[in-house]
């Protein structure tokens, strides 16, 4: 045993090197090296290849156009299959092996947090893309950036547009147990207080959970006319396609870690006028078309394919990064980096609001809209 | 009283699907003695295949699921002739383990051969919503509560009068002495998990049917094991009436009791149903000689 | 040089080495280990670190498991609760580290007698499908003691400050864990050679048998459950701590089949197959994930987003080809090659 622990060992420390080397690694006269922890695998690998699609349409952009002061940019990625363990594994082997020289874009809120010691320790510059909340940004750390709106905020929005749409009318809310579910949860209360809504229905469900049968007849019977459903993907098309069954038609608003096209299809006609809410632009928008014309030249069929609301977001905080290093000039370094990202302002990348950040601002708290789903093109369409 | 009927009918509805995943475990156990874990990867894969054909080839219902069976069974031969006869003599808790890492590498197929994104299996049928009086189903729900009470009576025939089933009782009984009898044991095993791959095989469809192809669709395997725990590992028929009775006692508990209890409301179950009879409602019990 | 082994006394039969070899080389490794921290760069600490964890978590399991032959897919619920344990006792009631340590031994435990009193009827499979159910129900009830457990926010813990020593350093925690898997290294390596230790492999061996030579069964089952939770609650102490945040989505149930994959590929039942499945099944990932490097961005642009895939289906296949070709696990290549070593050119 002691022998092979002992090579073990030993090949492990020759493995290892040194300790990390100075801010600018990562950064050769050609090239520089992007790296991202992203689920790649599983169900969340749904968001996580929509994502990085969208940090590479950014990264092909840049290169199309020289790279950044004559750098090429190349970018790796690696799968945490969602699980805030290996986030921190990934992330600190990002950084110390690989020598990535910055994050555009980290995987989802709760592994995020998980790996908020790593990456604040390291200084390196990150941006969070995928599910800001609030553990991010609020203390600020000098080089996390957090792209989008919160999950609290949106549902706020979302909420405060359907009471003043249909007041007096008694609701339902159904969310995920886990800390998504709860930053849901939330914003609800929030506006619940805010406007004295009449919750009549009020429940959650496990991660994974695939049959919504038993949750939809308590709703019905508790007459619920506005219901929030605070699923993601299957959760949300199993509820609305339970709804269909029994016979009711509430107004529904969904989320934007469910608003995917593809949703409308599975839900079939039932989709028809529910409501959500994002920050990114809906595909069936001017910008969004643009959006996706400028993609299909600059990535494979495989990764057009793709494409959903997370490709814009990922799309964007990848763009706030490269717009930092441009400004940094041929010397980059960390701090540089740090420092431009936070002098951001007003970029504007055409999916989402312009963005800006600041001394002590950590995050964009980009403009929400609320938009609603149209079957018959199976998009959303931004209302007013 | 309908909000009764709703949460018992769909009770039953998805208490089918479980049954008859249950009965696919149970085949497999009563004539090898494992558990396999692989078997909501199986109807998983299953329903994906069945998904492909219904894009590309036809969408006619008999074209995909003759399609996606006669697949299922090459999986669950190809299964048992390269994965589980090598492993044959090997303690349980090792085959059960080959049965978990051919779950990790069955499960990460989809991602590889299709992508993440739920897809919808539409062949034309059991989409449909019929109503007597107030409460609806889909077609395809009771479909599989029909599909669940067909399986139960096929078994129950074949156990009793078929050769084969005769000779898989006598394999799953003792063996060796089947062996002695002129019972091909390696025979026995390769058409039990065949029909375990195409019984899941059935039970993914009309799943996928009703809840769409995910790669999240494999945890039914998981949300099936109270059922045929509950019914005796080795109880084929009690398996099923196993999954029909998790499937109710579920929905109740998330009608009645409130949620968080739905997801548990099975395994709850089984815990206080072993501390009466520790071989399951229908098992037997092992007589084990020193 | 040796030459095979003679014992003489029972003494000679249960003490743990006969060489002083062994005992030479070992301080040694715990020597390079403690050292380690402070010569390899942060990953490699924190990858030490998480195997050092494992080590404790499959020890533990490897109690239940591989000493009393009780099948557990449930151990990740022993995990959590270990791991709330600490932390609502350090982070909502303030109290200090120690009683959280503790805390995250004796919660397990005690829910081990909840789970382990109506399993002891419970055989093989069945078991192992209760204990399944055990750890889904435990999920649930941290989810619903919300008051107590934070729900689903889940809770933030700090690296500890005890005994006078601070660990928020990596390589102090590192050494935490360190003294924590040697620990547990000798607790079980006692355990195995003491008269409870015997009784737990005989009822593994036969436990009919077991009990016609006295051995009560009920006792010494749930004196196995009981022992292996307070370890892996531990373990989920310091797992949560080098997650430092403690949330029931932190311990999927994949731990549960990780750790039983561990003892299989190192070899059920011994203290040292903990350790080398740990050190194997950790490295996997790395490896095939370099491997896959090795072919350079062609082959991973080839498999677009399918290469992390490719490395989940290596990982299920290099089990399945350890149970089919060496079940016996690394500890037997181990003890095959080390008697190839000792007796070449003989075969024996």
């Amino acid at each position: 045993m002691l022998r092979t622990l002992i090579a073990a060992g030993l090949a492990a420390a020759a493995f290892a090197g040194g300790p990390a080397a100075a801010a600018d690694q990562g950064v050769t006269d050609t090239e520089i090296l992007l790296g991202s922890v992203i689920p790649l695998t599983g169900p969340p690998a749904l968001l996580g290849v929509a994502h990085t699609t969208g940090v590479k349409v950014a990264i092909a952009e840049a290169n199309a156009a020289g790279g950044v002061n004559g750098r090429k940019i190349r970018l790796i990625m690696d799968d945490d299959g969602y699980i805030g363990a290996r986030t921190i594994q990934a992330t600190r082997k990002l950084i110390d092996v690989d020598k990535v020289f910055a994050i555009p874009g980290q995987s989802g809120s709760g592994q995020v947090l998980a790996a908020m010691p790593v990456l604040d320790k390291s200084g390196i510059p990150t941006i969070a893309s995928v599910g800001p909340v609030k553990g991010m940004y609020e203390p600020p750390h000098k080089n996390i950036f957090a792209v989008g709106s919160s999950y609290e905020e949106g549902i706020r929005v979302l909420v405060r547009f359907l009471a003043e749409k249909n007041p007096g009318k008694t609701w339902g809310l159904i969310t995920q147990d886990d800390d998504y579910g709860v930053a849901v949860r939330d914003g609800f209360d929030d506006v619940v207080k805010e406007k004295k809504l009449n919750v009549v229905y009020s429940a959650s469900y496990k991660r994974g959970q695939q049959d919504f049968s038993s949750e939809m007849a308590r709703l019905k019977d508790a007459g619920v006319e506005v219901f929030l459903a605070g699923g993601i993907i299957s959760e949300n098309v199993a509820m609305v396609k339970e709804l269909e069954k029994l016979a009711i038609k509430p107004v529904v608003g969904i989320f934007w870690p469910g608003r995917v096209e593809a949703v409308l299809k599975l839900m079939g006609p039932a989709s028809d006028g529910i409501y959500a809410v994002d920050y990114v632009e809906p595909f069936a928008s001017p910008a969004g078309q643009a959006f996706l014309e400028k993609a299909k030249g600059l990535v494979s069929e495989a990764e057009f394919k793709s494409i959903n609301r997370y490709t814009m977001a990922g799309y964007a905080g990848a763009r706030v990064l490269i717009a930092a290093m441009t400004r940094c000039g041929r010397d980059l370094t960390w701090a540089c980096t740090n420092r431009e990202i936070e002098a951001t302002k007003d970029l504007e990348t055409g999916v989402m609001a312009p963005m800006s950040f600041g001394p002590n601002v950590r995050f964009t708290n980009s403009k929400l809209q609320v938009m609603q789903a149209d079957f018959a093109t199976l998009s959303y369409k931004p209302v007013k | 009283m309908r909000f009764l009927a709703e949460i018992l009918l769909s009770g039953l509805a998805i208490g089918a699907i479980y049954g008859i995943i249950a009965i696919g475990f149970a085949v497999i156990y009563k004539t090898t003695g494992l558990v396999n874990f692989a078997q909501g990867e199986i109807a998983m894969i299953v329903a994906y295949i069945a998904w492909t054909i219904s894009t590309t080839l036809s969408g006619n219902v008999f074209v995909v699921t003759g399609g996606a069976l006669v697949a299922a069974v090459l999986l669950g031969l190809v299964i048992e002739r390269v994965v589980m006869r090598p492993m044959l003599g090997e303690p349980v808790f090792s085959t059960v383990m080959v049965t978990i890492a051919l779950a990790v590498i069955l499960r990460s197929s989809i991602n590889f051969i299709w992508d993440a994104y739920p897809q919808a299996l539409n062949l034309g049928v059991g989409r449909d919503i019929v109503r007597v009086g107030a409460v609806g189903m889909r077609t395809g729900q009771i479909a599989v509560i029909v599909m669940l009470l067909a399986l139960l009576a096929g078994f129950w025939l074949f156990f009793r009068y078929s050769r084969y089933g005769i000779a898989m009782r006598a394999v799953a009984g003792d063996d060796r002495t089947a062996l002695l009898m002129g019972i091909s044991t390696g025979r026995v095993h390769a058409v039990a998990w065949a029909a375990s791959a195409a019984i899941s095989g059935i039970a993914g469809i009309f799943f996928a049917i009703t809840y769409d192809v995910s790669p999240a669709m494999y945890e039914i395997g998981l949300k099936s094991f109270p059922a045929t725990i509950l019914g005796g590992l080795d109880a084929v028929i009690g398996s099923g009436f196993g999954g029909l009775l998790i499937g109710v006692a579920e929905n109740l508990a998330g009608g009645y009791l409130g949620s968080g209890t739905k997801e548990i409301a099975g395994f709850a179950m089984i815990i206080v149903i072993l501390m009466v009879r520790p071989f399951g409602l229908f098992g037997q019990r092992d007589i084990e000689r020193v | 040089m040796r030459s095979g082994t003679y014992k003489e006394t029972y003494g000679e039969l249960i003490a743990l080495t006969d060489s002083r070899l062994v005992w030479f080389w070992g301080a040694a490794l715990m020597v390079v280990l403690a050292a380690a921290p402070y010569l390899v760069n942060a990953y490699v600490l924190s990858l030490m670190t998480i195997m050092l964890i494992t080590v404790v978590g499959a020890l533990g399991l490897n109690i239940l498991t591989g000493y009393t032959g009780l099948i557990s897919l449930g151990h990740v619920g022993f995990l959590v609760s270990g791991a709330y344990g600490y932390a609502v006792v350090v982070s909502r009631w303030g109290l200090p580290p120690l009683a959280g340590f503790v805390a995250a031994g004796v919660v397990p435990a005690a829910l081990s007698l909840v789970v382990g009193a109506p399993s002891l009827r419970l055989r093989g499979l069945y078991l192992a499908i209760t204990t399944l159910a055990f750890a889904f129900i435990i999920d649930n009830l941290i989810l619903q003691a919300g008051p107590l457990t934070n729900g689903a926010r889940g809770i933030t813990v700090e690296r500890p400050d005890m005994l006078g020593l601070s660990f928020a350093s990596d390589a102090a925690f590192s050494h935490l864990c360190l003294a924590a898997a040697i620990l547990t290294l000798f607790g079980t390596l006692n355990l195995r050679r003491s008269r409870i230790g015997r009784a737990l492999v005989a009822i593994r061996d036969n436990d009919i048998a077991a009990r016609a030579m006295g051995i009560n069964l009920n006792a010494y089952k749930l004196l196995a459950f009981v022992t292996s939770a307070f370890v892996t609650g531990i373990a989920g102490a310091l797992y949560g701590i080098n997650l430092s945040y403690v949330s029931v989505e932190g311990f999927p149930f994949l731990l549960s089949i990780e750790a039983l994959a561990i003892l299989i590929v190192g070899g059920l039942g011994s203290p040292l197959g903990a350790i080398l499945g740990t050190i194997f099944i950790m490295l996997l990932p790395e490896v095939t994930g370099s491997l896959l490097r090795l072919f350079g961005t062609q082959a991973e642009a080839l498999f677009s987003t399918g290469a992390q895939e490719l490395k989940s289906t290596l990982y299920g296949l290099v089990i399945i080809l350890f149970l089919r070709f060496e079940p016996g696990g690394l500890v037997r290549i181990w003890h095959d090659v080390r008697r190839l070593w000792v007796h070449w050119p003989l075969r024996f």
